[in-house]
């Protein structure tokens, strides 16, 4: 089996659909939610736009490589805190702290990951899930920056803590959720970039076997240790995103649950295909905010999460993403042929 | 720096947690030998049915001692019910989906848990064991009834478990399913059977965990789902998920460390990074020592 | 912060106006009966706002509340008691013929509910004021967006920003003060160690200010220790705390309800409860449900500071409590405590306010808050001390009152120490004095 080199990228005529979709669905998010929605919408949806790079990442994990991180959100966490502090101590321009709190995010992330890398990925999932409870710890004691100096930026007595500053074209919600939606498009792009391109076609050649992979040539630790630093990265991006949506940084906002509910939201949405990361990121966040609405209790979103990872697994391994339009096309296909039963019926009557 | 006497009473509540590590370490080993699942939702198994024995004795007048059993009952049930529904289906799958199902499992227990036992209106609840009251003294620490029995029953079990899989015909069957399941099965091995067996252990298993950590840590949903799940998968970890002797000594190590590092001052406030940081340590002694461990698929 | 304070005036302005005008309509319409007619009681007992059993039919008040929401947290019961209180004032006349619509919103701790909330209400629904607010983390998010829509939320706070901001006003006095309570109580006792624990989490080093200096005061040594949770093993958390008191210190502690049960259990599974002088609870201890979970064995052991009444006083507030809890309350999941006496309370001070605006006032955000803001002298006797709002930088209306400990047979928690002052060494609790003098 013979790698294509880097950068030589086929384009098909299915991509130009993509694209055109991909077009409409950001003048969509650019232009008429802002519209239509609510304000408290726009924190909502920029929060989606946090957590679906997030899942971006961990879906290409688990879609691409067939590693599962149960302990992503504490990846996250580490994202939020470094994003956080360097937008408190510096000046420097937003997409700059998005770019230094991506690569150190990716690399802490990856180190962690290293010791369970080279067994095999129930490892790498107990590790993380271990990892995402210590993480939690580890920040309970020393707290997210509230604006103080010193390495932690954390002030225990601040009794008004200042918000974590915004991009000055972006200060307002709608703003900060436009922002958001442009930065997932990249990311988006830089995701489907590594999947199309060499690293795209190792992880399928690790994730078929890994055995003929490597007689096939290919790095298989290299490969997998790329996966692991690109969610990781993809992962700060989403970390630095969220510190400037939430203005203020709790720890309990990332605590163990947090990251079992990612994986499973990744699941459900369904990791072999980028669009389950847009799907993820939408029961993260919106569907929370929808059963707020309708007043439901909290704790409902956990079992529809639980039943979601259960039915999704057992029955759709491929997810809502690609089973959702399979199911529509179906059911458009058995009304057509109810309505081609009824419709000739009709016409014998009338005859 | 605490002195020898004001360490000893830390000793004996590690010990004691730490038995129950070992214990449900033990039931998440045995099971993911038998039947390839590692069960995450060992915890949030235990964590319901000791919830429903809260309410069946504080709640509904019933005697204690059948509470407990409803409880250990629920577990048992609830547990098999999982293996039987969802074991076939998944059962040609990687072995990190069928832990990623058990998850789902554990979402489910942990949102009806929290919806029929709420904390609105700042509820706490308490289960207290019989034994909770009776103490004695071991050098400068006390000890009640209920420390030795979670120490005792997990020493127990363990040993039990190991001598059951190593002189019984179903121990036998079973790790010959922990070897090859294919060959076993055309061996002749009742593989259904003897998952079956395995599951409901499990269930044994998480249910007297479940109600001596309700006792042991309180009944509080998250910590016994995911915060104490962590600890005990630690300990199967460094066990290398193989070794039952591995996972009772990683279990009380576990639990001696993080009680232990109370009185320290200077860690004190990072006592519950224990299961983490020893789990870290054993898996990099386990890829340095272990080359031929590396890459190879472990059951 | 110049425009604030003149639009703050310009508000003070008009809500004292609005009171005017209600009282002087209040007069000449009901010849005389105008102080009764507004003062939510009959003949010495308390009643649902007019008390007239006439049923609300008028164009609605929209009021609303974000609790917290999660598992293992769960404040629903504040913002449910104000609904059941208004859906009393409803059956009762509204407010002269106006109905009072609630919404109660909940958060799960992140940062985007709490905002989305609070959003959500204000400018989805429309509510014209916030009454019950009580979350984690809700104040610290939401602050600002009040102070730049002009909202005086009466809430129950627990936050920080609950109690040092303009625009919020809290029912409880919150962990700092509460903490203060507590540990003035255990120096009662004459300790010669105090030892306070707090749960890790932002906000830890303001709550401790308090103790610190109160501990000064009586020249007591002084540690502070915090702990993380959910708390994993509460027997050597309680193991810690006792063997740094030592056998004449006390340990006081500041956790929600299930964490500081993890460690008063660990303490008494281990018999460590006589091994310290006493041990002492800030309010979120103060609930039956602890008490039962203790049994006996903590009476006098164990001081909780107490915000509020107990829920079985014998007072005409108090009764009323207890009626519309058991008559509207049924969402109420957690019945009788003090996060429903809280909702209440909230409930029963923003009918007055509305009331106080007089029959013919209009119900927009601005003359809503504008009332709100201008409560004084609210009494009930379910606070040590008459209730205000006023225009202060921050609020703490609620700086007096008592301790409670569990019963002897362990089943309720019952009065140890009547009405006393949080001790003026906490330099806000001087501030808010001076502020209540001039008013």
């Amino acid at each position: 089996m013979r790698l294509p080199a880097l950068g030589t990228i086929r384009v098909s005529r299915t991509d130009g659909i993509r694209a055109l979709v991909v077009l409409g669905l950001m003048a969509i998010g650019l232009f008429l939610l802002p519209a239509v929605l609510t304000v408290d919408w726009m924190g909502v949806l920029a929060a989606a736009a946090c957590y679906t790079i997030t899942a971006l990442g961990l879906g290409i994990l688990v879609g691409r490589v067939g590693l599962v991180s149960m302990g992503q959100v504490a990846i996250l966490e580490i994202g939020a805190w470094i994003g956080a502090r360097l937008l408190f101590a510096t000046s420097l321009p937003y997409p700059v702290v998005i770019v230094i709190t991506a690569i150190l995010t990716g690399v802490i992330g990856t180190i962690i990951g290293l010791p369970a890398l080279r067994l095999s990925g129930l490892y790498l999932a107990l590790i993380t899930l271990m990892l995402a409870g210590a993480v939690t710890i580890l920040l309970s004691v020393t707290n997210f920056p509230n604006g103080a100096g010193g390495f932690l930026g954390y002030d225990s007595s601040t009794t008004i803590p200042p918000s974590i500053r915004r991009p000055s074209i972006a200060d307002s919600d709608t703003g900060f959720w436009r922002y958001a939606l442009v930065v997932t498009l990249i990311m988006f792009l830089v995701a489907l970039w590594h999947v199309r391109s060499k690293p795209g076609r190792a992880w399928a050649a690790i994730r078929q076997s890994e055995p003929s992979a490597m007689a096939a040539g290919i790095n298989i630790t290299f490969y997998k240790l790329w996966a692991l630093l690109l969610a990781s990265t993809l992962t700060g991006v989403g970390g630095a995103l969220l510190a400037g949506s939430s203005g203020q940084l709790y720890q309990t906002a990332f605590s163990t649950d947090q990251s079992i509910q990612l994986l499973a939201v990744v699941l459900m949405g369904g990791a072999y295909t980028l669009w389950g990361a847009l799907v993820a990121g939408f029961l993260f966040s919106v569907v929370p905010h929808i059963l707020d609405l309708w007043h439901l209790n909290s704790s409902l979103l956990l079992i529809l999460f639980g039943v979601g990872v259960l039915q999704v697994l057992t029955t759709a391994p491929q997810g809502i993403a690609v089973q959702f339009p399979k199911d529509m096309a179906n059911l458009g296909r058995l009304i057509w042929r109810g309505v081609r039963l009824v419709v000739p019926a009709r016409g014998g009557a009338g005859a | 720096m605490p002195s020898w006497t004001q360490l000893q009473p830390f000793i004996v509540t590690g010990l004691s947690l730490g038995g129950v590590y070992a214990l449900s370490g033990t039931g998440i080993v045995v099971l993911y030998r038998t039947t390839g699942v590692l069960n995450l939702a060992f915890g949030a198994i235990g964590m319901f049915g000791a919830f429903l024995s809260w309410q069946l004795i504080h709640e509904e007048g019933w005697p204690q001692g059948l509470g407990f059993l409803a409880a250990v009952a629920f577990s048992v049930v609830a547990m098999w019910l999982y293996g039987m529904v969802f074991g076939p289906p998944l059962a040609q799958r990687d072995p990190l989906v069928k832990a990623s199902a058990t998850l789902g499992f554990a979402l489910i227990l942990l949102g009806a848990s929290s919806w029929i036992w709420s904390a609105a209106g700042g509820a706490t609840r308490f289960q207290p064991i019989p034994t909770d009251t009776h103490h004695f003294s071991v050098g400068e620490a006390m000890v009640n009834w209920t420390q030795v029995i979670a120490l005792a029953v997990g020493v127990l079990v363990v040993v039990l478990t190991g001598a059951l899989l190593r002189f019984t015909r179903l121990g036998t069957a079973m790790r010959a399913l922990a070897n090859d399941r294919e060959v076993s099965a055309v061996l002749g091995v009742p593989v259904r059977r003897v998952e079956a067996v395995a599951w409901l252990w499990a269930g044994v298993l998480s249910g007297v965990s479940g109600l001596l950590l309700s006792d042991l840590v309180g009944l509080d949903q998250v910590t016994l789902t995911f915060i104490v799940l962590i600890s005990s998968v630690a300990a199967a970890l460094i066990a290398r998920l193989r070794s039952i002797l591995g996972t009772l000594v990683a279990g009380l190590g576990i639990g001696l460390v993080d009680a232990c590092a109370q009185p320290f001052s200077g860690i004190s406030r990072y006592h519950d990074m224990a299961p983490f940081v020893l789990a870290l340590v054993g898996l990099l002694f386990v890829t340095r020592k272990g080359g031929a461990l590396a890459g190879r698929r472990i059951v | 912060m110049r425009r604030n304070l003149v639009r703050g005036r310009v508000t003070a302005v008009l809500g004292v106006a609005a009171l005017t005008t209600a009282l002087v309509v209040g007069v000449t319409s009901s010849s005389g009966a105008a102080s009764t007619s507004v003062s939510q009681s009959k003949g010495g007992k308390s009643v649902c706002g007019l008390g007239n059993g006439k049923k609300a039919t008028g164009s609605p008040i929209k009021l609303g509340a974000i609790n917290t929401q999660q598992p293992g947290t769960d404040f629903t019961d504040i913002g449910l008691m104000a609904k059941a209180y208004f859906d009393c004032v409803n059956a009762n006349g509204g407010i002269y013929g106006h109905r009072i619509a609630f919404t109660e919103e909940t958060e799960s701790t992140t940062a985007q509910t709490a905002s989305a909330a609070a959003k959500k209400l204000i400018e989805g629904i429309k509510v014209v004021g916030l009454v019950g607010n009580s979350s984690i983390i809700e104040a610290d998010i939401n602050h600002k967006y009040y102070e730049q829509k002009g909202f005086y939320v009466i809430g129950a706070g627990i936050a920080v920003s609950a109690y040092s901001t303009s625009h919020f006003a809290s029912i409880n006095m919150g962990p700092r003060y509460s903490s203060d309570g507590a540990a003035q109580w255990a120096l009662s006792k004459k300790p010669d160690k105090l030892i306070f624990d707090q749960s890790n989490v932002p906000g830890t080093g303001y709550n401790a200010g308090g103790v610190a200096l109160i501990a000064k005061k009586y020249k007591v040594p002084y540690k502070l220790e915090t702990d993380n949770v959910p708390i994993q093993d509460g027997k050597s958390v309680a193991q810690r705390l006792v063997q740094d008191a030592g056998k004449n210190g006390v340990v006081v502690l500041n956790f929600t309800p299930p964490e500081a049960l993890k460690i008063l259990q660990g303490a008494q599974q281990q018999g460590l409860q006589d091994d310290v002088k006493a041990w002492a609870c800030s309010t979120p201890c103060n609930t039956d449900f602890l008490a039962a979970s203790l049994g006996p064995g903590w009476y006098g052991k164990l001081g909780v500071n107490a915000e509020l009444n107990l829920t079985s006083a014998k007072a005409p507030d108090s009764a009323l409590y207890r009626s519309v809890l058991k008559q509207y309350g049924k969402a109420v999941k957690g019945g009788l405590g003090s996060f429903s006496q809280m909702g209440f309370t909230a409930g029963r001070i923003a009918t007055q306010a509305l009331l106080d605006m007089g029959p013919n006032a209009t119900y927009t955000a601005k003359t809503v808050n504008a009332a709100f803001k201008a409560v004084k002298d609210f009494k009930t006797d379910i606070l040590c001390k008459p209730w205000y709002y006023g225009k202060g930088s921050f609020h703490l209306p609620n700086n007096t009152d008592r301790t409670v400990t569990p019963s002897k047979d362990g089943k309720v928690m019952v009065q140890l120490q009547g009405c006393f002052g949080i001790d003026p060494v906490d330099p806000e609790v001087a501030a808010a004095r001076k502020i209540e003098a001039k008013q």
